[in-house]
């Protein structure tokens, strides 16, 4: 029997594998995805989306007017995301206090947990000369228009930028072990240390008594078993919620399921007279850093997309569409994602299928107006001859639906990371966010982690 | 391992031509054999979303061309539109643009084809340092 099997290999569950396993404990890191290595990602944008994610690429809401991207892999959505890696600033802690009433949810109380994260990886924040002229463009309209933006901080070894490589490749997974992945920050060093990891298990269902964890899953299409005296859940927002649902927790748990939200992003694009090459070299360098925004409630982001990605979020198809596709080296692109509120609900059907409801809510429309409204007018002050919205918006931050909270009715997950009156059940993944931050979650999930195998070895010791 | 019908992948080509037609060095979607990989990419999708877009294609392919436009046209008013309806367009939106953008900007043409790659067309082409 294990000490620890831990569902999901991501940010969190990869730093828990990592941690509990140099403590000695016997660990198990299970992931549904499959175990790729830098020489072996997809090199091809379509096998990338077929290969790396739930749903064959993408995966929507209930009513499929909200996309949502969900890594499926060994490293989870580290390896797809460009691993911003960013603390939480003084506002989404104290909301997330008062929401919660964890007394730990304090920028000063979890400064030790994100030191510890950010000495353990190689981190960057971008200079000048490391701006494409998409990052041009922003950073030059925002000085005209006095908006506050800020060079992004990554998590990255070496991207041989000097030599000219694209990051925009690093999407379908680093091939060169430089992005800060969960892959290359904790699994690959522990599977090295001896740590066993089994991926391509989707895991079903949960049967929980005081001396065991009965884990079912399904491997190489056969049910199989695996027995532990803890499992920790890090299968992320979706994944932990689902197998909750389907191991029977909602009738003692009312707020599985709730408080889902998932930052929306909304892209627009200018288009320009001379080429911009926003797909060349590092492609996500600079976003806003303007308080007004962060008070409206929502950021900037000055990104881009591979083709395929990029052809899907506009709208129309023939040849309008190919007229646009021609101007693919003349774009420029900026997405606001939105601090939305937290009314999302995620359910399993009865075939064990997922089901989310996740409405924009008034509040959630103002604040994506507001944004949209100041990129219009970075575009035009850049010089774009054209501006393109494109009718559809996504999630890349899934957070919520196991929310950590003192009051047992209105959370799932207690400050000891435990699931409610469940001692041998913990999740530190994005699944316990009480509400969005509206800052990228990856670090933060990594701090909240980092605490929790700290408090795991302190107690096997 | 979830794939289209041969009757199926027949439909998804016409709209294809539909809806990435030749257009100047845009070579059509049929012109350029890039279903060839389809296979590849539906393998990974759920099969029971690959069944039903199956089934649904199929029967499209008794349709004449001005049935699959008034679909094309439904499809792309569908994040403006209300109602269950509505749902189901945006779901196919996305289920068939996905499936042909995912060949056609794919970089994989044809065994046989020889003329311009989509690709090379929209100026797509990345470093990469291995």
């Amino acid at each position: 029997m294990y000490d620890f099997i831990i569902i999901g290999s991501g940010p969190s569950g990869g730093n828990l594998a990592y941690h509990l396993h140099q403590s000695g404990a016997k660990c198990l890191l299970l992931e549904a995805g499959k175990f790729f290595r830098k020489e072996t990602f997809p090199r091809n944008e379509a096998d990338t989306s077929a290969q790396l994610y739930w749903g064959g690429g993408i995966e929507f809401d209930a009513v499929a007017r909200m996309a949502f991207l969900r890594a499926k892999v060994v490293g989870g959505t580290s390896i797809v995301n460009q691993c911003l890696l960013d603390r939480f600033d003084d506002i989404a802690w104290n909301d997330w206090k008062a929401l919660s009433g964890v007394d730990f949810f304090e920028s000063e109380k979890m400064k030790p947990y994100y030191d510890k994260v950010e000495s353990a990886l190689h981190l960057h924040t971008f200079t000048p000369e490391e701006r494409n002229r998409n990052a041009d463009l922003f950073s030059a309209s925002c000085e005209k228009l006095d908006y506050k933006w800020h060079y992004l901080r990554k998590g990255q070894h070496d991207c041989a930028y000097e030599q000219g490589n694209d990051c925009i490749a690093c999407l379908g997974g680093c091939h060169r072990n430089s992005k800060q992945s969960s892959l290359v920050g904790y699994v690959l060093k522990a599977e090295k240390e001896g740590l066993p990891v089994e991926s391509e298990v989707m895991v079903e269902r949960l049967d929980v008594n005081k001396e065991r964890v009965r884990v079912f899953a399904i491997k190489n299409k056969r049910k199989t078993e695996y027995y532990c005296k803890k499992v920790i859940l890090a299968g992320g927002s979706f994944g932990t919620t689902a197998l909750l649902l389907k191991s029977g927790f909602k009738e003692r748990l009312p707020a599985l399921g709730k408080y889902f939200s998932a930052h929306p992003q909304f892209m627009t694009f200018g288009i320009y007279d001379e080429p911009v090459n926003s797909h060349k070299g590092y492609f996500q360098t600079v976003a806003s850093k303007d308080p007004a925004f962060r008070a409206k409630g929502f950021k900037l982001e000055n990104v881009f997309a591979p083709p395929i990605s990029l052809g899907i979020l506009f709208a129309g198809t023939g040849k309008r569409h190919q007229e646009l596709m021609r101007n693919y080296t003349k774009m420029s692109c900026i997405e606001v994602a939105i601090r939305d509120e937290h009314v999302g609900e995620i359910a399993v059907d009865k075939k064990g299928k997922l089901n989310v409801k996740k409405p924009l809510t008034d509040h959630d429309k103002v604040k994506r107006d507001a944004g949209l409204e100041v990129i219009r007018n970075i575009l035009s002050a850049s010089g774009a001859k054209e501006i393109i919205q494109s009718p559809y918006y996504f999630g890349l931050h899934l957070m919520g639906g196991c929310a950590m909270g003192a009051n047992a009715s209105q959370s799932v997950v207690n400050p000891d990371y435990n699931v409610h009156d469940s001692k041998n059940i913990f999740i530190a993944d994005s699944s316990i966010y009480p509400a969005a931050p509206g800052i990228n979650p990856s670090l933060t999930v990594m701090a909240l982690s980092q605490k929790l195998s700290e408090q795991l070895t302190q107690q096997k010791n | 391992m979830a794939q289209l019908s041969p009757r199926a992948k027949k439909t998804l080509i016409r709209l294809g031509d539909l809806m990435l037609p030749e257009n100047g060095d845009f070579p059509a979607f049929s012109a350029t054999g890039s279903i060839a990989h389809l296979d590849k990419l539906t393998d990974h999708a759920p099969e029971s979303d690959i069944s039903d877009l199956s089934l649904l294609l199929s029967i499209l392919s008794f349709m004449p061309d001005f049935i699959l436009k008034w679909l094309i046209h439904k499809m792309e008013t569908a994040p403006q539109s209300d109602g269950a309806l509505s749902t189901i367009f945006r779901q196919l939106d996305f289920g068939i643009r996905g499936l042909l953008y995912s060949c056609y900007y794919s970089g994989r043409m044809g065994e046989n084809y020889t003329g311009k790659n989509p690709l090379d067309v929209i100026g797509y082409e990345i470093k990469r340092v291995e």
